[in-house]
């Protein structure tokens, strides 16, 4: 992995697919896997639903690249808009070269690697998912992909193909990670993939909350961003999963997120999304064991030429199941926000509740927000629940402040602040600080 | 004076364009197909009820579209169904709120009950929303009976069969009291049979 001289050609070919197999050093098994993704993936055709997605041209797309090689090699090449994106949201200097794809250089590496023994002594084993593939292999090959199957969707089939980057974190039995995880810990390697690939692991009576992404912008010279995440909670145990996406408006990110919740197990998701282009993400919560609980939060700012597409699937399987969907988006500047949702109480789901909310805020007329949620039940001793609003500010609000002497923009970002609230106070403080920030400059143009 | 528009057990497709401002009702009962209501006109306050009630292996499967085309005009959608046996709910609605249609106000609510596990429901309401000021929502519900509604009127010497088909009537009623200016005695009793039948 570390072999810096192979320079990878344009384009997806079953050549590049044993090569990039080759590189990392990997065991047969998963070449054959890559091989028999990168079949499914050429014939799967895109989803007939949604954003347009016609615009990808796999063949323009570099499927390697080590995160040292960005083409931005310097902290001037980097385009101006970003760069002054990272001055408001007054992001030290070290951050920025590394978010900027530049370098990757930390001063806090000694902490960092404090964080990372503490972590081994409890026996808890966080690795980047290739050095996890060589130093655990039956404990990876137990879970790889048996969640999200190579022929889920065509996103995914790539990403099975191609993946490299992302996580793998395994929390032993009745272990509790005080500190939320970020990927931040791990030293010297890749932090963020195109092709990215998380498997999480929560052992019987493990807690665990991880953090990916950061609210600085993410440029990317790569237009397309596909990973899979997997999420295991066993008997007893908790897995919190929060997402933060900024990506540079470029990107398309097609993200399969789908976790599973056995016996009193219990699974949230909290899912930012204010950058990239388009972005297709429907963060999934099978409630297979008796008493388990799903939790999607989620939140969306689109601006002009976004098109967030997002949205929640919860499978009620076991008895006394609970999910509970909050869903906020705001559009604005001829931006596009979509919820789409499905609810699914299987037969035999005995008393198992679901509640979805989803509120949408329509900044200007050029904005769109649509809602497409399903629920499908078919066990009668349960109860669905579904509610939407879509509107825009509210005059009045707006009206009493400005009378105050707030200026209009100010009590616009108050407002929307206000709106997203349930969604960013479930996040830690420092990035629902950054969050705020974020969404005043979105706002107003100036922070603070 | 409220124009209304009745529909029992139809199963073709029907499209209503509203060009001339005013009430209008539509009342669903028991009807399948798809249904469009096109408002093409300013001060329009259009209700659209609906009752179903499934038993046995009856199918319905219901797709009504309410496009708003032009300003200031009101739709209100509002459903209800109690199914049991091996009976199945389709349900498509779509709330669209077009470019030029500032001001609307849409509504769409679906509850249904649920009395056997046998049963399919398939909720799906949609909004489709293209323009920023207007007020739109959907809600929608899927469960049996409050077991403390049910625990009540057994505690008021009312049994079993009794109390369900009370809840049911309770149920069904908040749409037939809507309408029932508007429709003649025949149609309520052949409701209020539709009730009798549906608990046996």
């Amino acid at each position: 992995m570390k072999n810096t001289s192979y320079k990878f050609p344009k384009g997806i070919n079953e050549n590049i697919v044993k090569k990039i197999s080759h590189i990392k050093n990997e065991p047969l098994w998963m070449t054959s896997f890559r091989l028999k993704a990168y079949k499914i993936f050429k014939n799967k055709k895109n989803p007939k639903w949604g954003p347009d997605l016609s615009h990808i041209n796999f063949n323009n797309i570099c499927y390697y690249l080590k995160s040292t090689e960005s083409i931005y090699n310097s902290w001037e090449k980097l385009p101006k808009k970003i760069k002054e994106t990272y001055k408001k949201l007054k992001i030290p200097e070290a951050e920025k070269n590394f978010l900027g794809g530049v370098n990757a250089q930390y001063e806090s590496e000694a902490v960092y690697e404090r964080v990372n023994k503490d972590l081994q002594k409890k026996g808890i084993i966080f690795y980047d998912i290739d050095t996890a593939l060589k130093k655990y292999p039956m404990l990876f090959k137990k879970y790889f992909a048996t969640l999200v199957q190579i022929d889920d969707n065509k996103y995914s089939a790539l990403n099975s193909c191609v993946w490299s980057g992302g996580t793998f974190l395994y929390v032993p039995k009745n272990v509790n990670v005080e500190l939320p995880l970020q990927a931040y810990f791990r030293i010297n390697s890749e932090k963020f993939g195109q092709f990215e690939r998380t498997l999480i692991i929560a052992d019987e009576g493990s807690r665990v909350h991880y953090i990916e992404g950061c609210t600085a912008p993410i440029y990317s010279s790569i237009s397309l961003h596909a990973a899979v995440v997997e999420i295991f909670a066993l008997k007893n145990s908790q897995v919190k999963y929060t997402t933060i996406q900024n990506w540079s408006n470029n990107i398309y990110n097609l993200v399969t997120k789908r976790a599973i919740a056995y016996e009193n197990g219990k699974v949230e998701w909290v899912d930012c999304n204010i950058g990239s282009r388009v972005t297709m993400k429907y963060p999934c919560v099978v409630l297979k064991g008796d008493n388990s609980k799903g939790q999607v939060l989620s939140l969306a700012y689109a601006g002009s030429n976004q098109h967030h597409d997002a949205g929640a699937k919860i499978f009620h399987i076991g008895k006394n199941t609970k999910s509970r969907v909050i869903s906020k988006s705001v559009s604005k500047k001829g931006g596009r926000t979509s919820f789409r949702g499905l609810i699914t109480i299987e037969k035999g789901a005995k008393d198992s509740l679901s509640y979805v909310s989803c509120n949408a805020l329509i900044m200007d007329e050029k904005s769109r927000s649509d809602t497409y949620p399903k629920v499908v039940i078919k066990e009668k001793e349960s109860t669905s629940q579904h509610e939407a609003t879509v509107e825009k500010l509210g005059e009045k609000k707006l009206f009493y402040m400005t009378s105050r002497g707030i200026k209009k923009e100010t009590a616009e970002s108050l407002l929307v602040n206000s709106f997203i609230e349930p969604v960013t106070r479930e996040i830690p403080i420092e990035y629902s600080v950054e969050l705020y920030r974020l969404v005043n400059l979105e706002m107003t143009g100036a922070v603070g | 004076m409220k124009k209304f528009i009745y529909i029992y057990k139809n199963k073709s497709n029907k499209k209503f364009v509203f060009n001339k401002k005013g009430d209008y009702v539509v009342f669903l009962n028991n009807s399948t197909g798809i249904y469009d209501f096109v408002i093409n006109c300013e001060n329009i306050n259009l209700n659209i009820y609906g009752i179903y009630m499934g038993r046995k292996n009856e199918k319905f499967k219901i797709t009504t579209n309410q496009i708003h085309k032009k300003s200031n005009s009101h739709s209100n959608l509002f459903i209800k169904g109690v199914f049991t046996d091996k009976s199945q709910f389709n349900f498509n609605g779509l709330i669209r709120i077009e470019k030029n249609a500032n001001k609307s106000v849409a509504y769409q609510k679906n509850q249904n009950l649920n009395f056997s596990s046998d049963c399919l429901i398939e909720s799906k309401p949609d909004l489709e929303i293209l323009t920023d000021d207007v007020f739109c929502t959907h809600a929608l519900t899927t469960s049996n009976f409050n077991k403390k509604s049910l625990y009540y009127l057994n505690s008021r010497t009312l049994d079993q069969e009794k109390s369900e088909k009370l809840l049911v009537k309770g149920f069904t009623y908040e749409i037939v009291n809507r309408v029932k200016n508007n429709i003649d005695k025949k149609t309520i009793k052949n409701i209020n049979s539709q009730i009798e039948k549906f608990l046996l």
